[in-house]
């Protein structure tokens, strides 16, 4: 079977280069082990934290880009950026969309009950936004170890309860069961009524991120109108529900446009002919298999989703161990304190790429033709302070795959 | 060729860096608390099971077997593989149901089921024998009980030539040779069409239904008998097709990994999926493209097994040849059925609420026919939907053009 572009890596990153491919007519092969960071981290979209008051996203954008030359959003640029993101919003059509508020980071409530700026948020989560003045009610439901709702309210300063369900009085402790009960009529039913019970009158609702799988926003209203409030998600701990509507969303999208999605394939190695890739070996003992394209995208995550590996002295990159950015020694990994203001230097570890995404080594040299690296495996950034996990993987994904493409 | 590393990590709990991904994914423990989850029965349990202690896990019979859990796992935990083992762990000290093994052996009864076919047919059809079989063996009535055909597909195989100008070995699996005879037909006919002569080397059951149950002793009994006959087939030249997903993952997989059972790894390599065999002859410019119009709309069901070969969706792709015939695919993770699973008492009611959603999918698409791969997944939708479900070969097969 011949491809243009072989991605590995099924996170959003991955995803994000399917997407742009599939939109450029191209014939591709998508493949990971696991399904990446989706179905831990990923609520809203977060693109760039650290923002001045008053800015738009786009000012805060471009300053950033001026101040960190080597960071990927300033290889992708202002515009890859805008592209980016609509690309991905285009297949959230409504009910359930994403949207920026005023084009500015919004601030929405954790479920440690801080507020957390993010910048494109899925509809079920917009009465959430900075939290308004106004009585606010929290729910948790009992037996759910993933959300206490009194540790956002005591936070947040306003009431919460934990409910519990006697026409259900097992639903399951996990995520992925309660939301599929949600889908449910006669559990939201159950749900309002012992809401209703404790309700003063509050003016919203706000409720752990399990409204749903496939039709949150038909919960979401549904609930409204049993409640008589408005309702609004909070994240959870993981498995995040909002993350996997995400990771649906695609998929579905993918077997519509006939590209075969192989999860679970564990590539071992990249083939590597003189400064070109020319097949990858996918390890599934007692088999070996080999699949080849013309050009091959790296998406493979950090540590969680295990693009990058560890050992007792060094970082490394296993597929086509290429070289990884990295402190010079172990004993740089970390600073001293684990909450120290500046982040941990092994955060910032990642393949360095030139301006087109491939991968280079310290000198700037090319070191592979036809492979492109995109996603959080990138060198010079830190997602976890920097609230641009989302952003990253969106941005470098579709970029990655447009300059892959165009050559 | 098996690298020593995967070894290694096949039993190492460790790697699980307690990420909940697998927990996102889960049929069973979306349905019932009573399972804890992929998570917590596999590495998290594993943590605490050593050899000489006895097992604890009263809950581990609840894995589906599905292996949705290992295919998401970015850290390459084998976590339904872990199950297993536990599985059979508690089994082997608390012992099995009489039910267990008459649910296993279901290829024993192969034979005087079809000499016997319509009283067997009959007698499996009667509510108070149904009820009956519930209070001994705690098999639900309110499964249909597969009936079986009077003529076998050998029988009907031995009754014909095949001919072709290459040579290819079917593994047809018990229920296509007692109870679907024309998937084994539909199979042997396109690959006649497409040249080739079939030829059936001598055959057991796989043994999934006792890994299934944990039995691996019994499981690696069917292997012990199969692997020397196909490899005896494969070293005349030819290769091996399958047509039952199950079946397939079965030998080409867990007879190494789980039974380690000698040559094994031969077999594998020469093992293919049906579509998977003709999807590379298609690439190869070799396949019989004299397909009619089918004007419908199917809808295909993605096995579980089938997901865990790993070779895409080669049917889909096939069947999108034929002209006229409208595919959808059901988005649903897993029927529920998982083998003998659903025919359990205890387990009927976990195996329907997983399939709710396959069914309320079904009902969406409206379609005029239900296609899957796998004949456990085909007996579940048949009963929760009373829809006519194929496999797709049979489909592909009515739309070739017979050569005169």
């Amino acid at each position: 079977m011949h491809y243009d572009l072989l991605i590995i890596g099924t996170g959003l990153s991955g995803l994000m280069a399917a997407k742009a491919a599939v939109d450029l007519g191209k014939k591709i092969l998508i493949l990971g082990k696991g399904i990446g960071s989706l179905s831990l981290f990923s609520n809203s979209i977060d693109l760039l934290g650290p923002s001045q008051q008053g800015r738009t996203m786009e000012e805060n954008l471009s300053l950033w880009i001026k101040n960190h030359p080597d960071h990927p959003y300033s290889k992708v640029g202002l515009k890859g950026i805008e592209d980016s993101l609509s690309s991905f919003l285009s297949l959230f059509p409504p009910p359930y969309s994403f949207k920026a508020l005023g084009r500015r980071n919004s601030l929405i409530p954790t479920a440690a009950g801080t507020l957390r700026p993010t910048y494109l948020i899925p509809e079920t989560m917009a009465e959430g936004v900075s939290f308004p003045n106004g009585k606010t009610l929290i729910v948790g439901i009992k037996g759910y170890k993933d959300f206490y709702p009194h540790y956002v309210a005591d936070q947040m300063k306003c009431r919460g309860i934990t409910i519990s369900l006697t026409d259900f009085p097992n639903p399951g402790e996990t995520a992925n069961a309660l939301a599929r009960l949600m889908e449910k009529k006669s559990f939201r039913q159950e749900i309002a009524s012992k809401i209703k019970e404790h309700f003063y009158g509050e003016s919203r609702i706000g409720f752990p991120a399990l409204l749903g799988l496939h039709n949150p926003m038909e919960v979401k209203d549904d609930l409204e109108r049993l409640i008589g409030t408005k309702i609004f998600e909070i994240p959870t701990l993981p498995p995040s529900i909002p993350g996997m509507r995400i990771f649906y969303r695609f998929k579905e999208w993918l077997a519509h446009k006939g590209v075969p999605l192989l999860l679970g394939s564990s590539v071992k190695n990249g083939i590597i002919k003189g400064k070109r890739c020319v097949a990858i070996h996918i390890s599934h003992p007692p088999l070996m298999t080999t699949y080849s394209a013309d050009r091959y995208l790296l998406a493979t995550g950090r540590f969680t989703g295990g693009g990058l590996w560890a050992d007792r002295e060094r970082i490394s990159e296993p597929i086509f161990n290429l070289p990884v950015k990295q402190p010079e020694t172990r004993e740089e990994w970390f600073r001293s304190h684990f909450f120290d203001s500046l982040s941990h230097p092994i955060h910032q570890a990642g393949i360095m790429v030139n301006s087109s995404f491939q991968p280079i080594d310290e000198g700037g040299n090319l070191i592979l033709e036809n492979v492109w690296v995109a996603g959080t495996i990138l060198a010079h950034h830190n997602w976890m302070d920097e609230k641009s996990r989302e952003g990253i993987e969106i941005a470098t994904g579709y970029m990655a795959a447009r300059y892959a493409l165009s050559t | 060729m098996i690298l020593d590393h995967d070894r290694l990590l096949k039993k190492n709990a460790d790697r699980c860096i307690r990420c909940s991904t697998c927990m996102a994914v889960c049929p069973v423990a979306r349905v019932t608390p009573k399972f804890p989850g992929p998570k917590q029965a596999g590495p998290g349990a594993e943590r605490f099971r050593r050899s000489g202690d006895p097992s604890v896990d009263s809950w581990i019979d609840l894995c589906l077997g599905c292996h949705l859990c290992e295919m998401v796992c970015s850290s390459g935990v084998n976590i339904s593989e872990l199950n297993l083992m536990a599985k059979a762990k508690y089994l082997d000290e608390k012992g099995r149901p009489l039910r267990d093994w008459f649910l296993t052996h279901f290829y024993l009864f192969g034979r005087p089921g079809s000499l016997f076919s319509p009283l067997i047919n009959l007698l499996s059809k009667n509510a108070p024998i149904k009820r009956l079989i519930e209070i001994i063996l705690k098999i639900e009535r309110k499964r249909e009980f597969p009936s079986y055909e009077s003529s076998t597909f050998i029988q009907w195989f031995k009754k014909r030539r095949s001919k072709g100008t290459k040579k290819v070995g079917y593994f047809f699996g018990c229920y296509t040779n007692t109870n679907e005879v024309d998937v084994g037909k539909a199979t042997v006919q396109v690959l006649e069409a497409n040249g080739f002569e079939v030829i059936l080397p001598p055959q057991h059951c796989c043994g999934i239904p006792m890994l299934g149950n944990g039995d691996f002793k019994g499981a690696r009994k069917m292997a012990n008998y199969n692997v020397p006959s196909l490899l005896h087939s494969i070293r005349s030249g030819h290769d091996i097709i399958f047509s039952s997903t199950s079946c397939g993952y079965m030998i080409k997989y867990e007879y190494t990994h789980l039974l380690s059972v000698q040559g094994a790894d031969q077999v594998a390599e020469h093992l293919y999926d049906i579509f998977e065999f003709l999807r590379n002859l298609n690439e190869s410019k070799a396949l019989n493209h004299q397909l009619k119009a089918l004007n419908m709309k199917a809808a295909y069901f993605i096995p579980c097994h089938l997901k865990a070969l790993q070779i895409g969706l080669p049917a889909l792709e096939i069947l999108r040849l034929i002209p006229g015939l409208r595919t959808e695919i059901i988005e649903a993770d897993c029927c529920g059925m998982g083998g003998t699973y659903g025919f359990k008492k205890e387990r009927y009611e976990i195996s329907q609420e997983i399939g709710r959603d396959l069914v309320e999918e079904i009902d969406r698409l409206k379609p005029d026919l239900v296609l899957s791969d796998c004949e456990g997944c085909r007996v579940q939708i048949r009963h929760l939907t009373g829809l006519k479900v194929f496999h797709p070969i049979q489909v592909l097969r009515d739309a070739l053009i017979k050569s005169r």
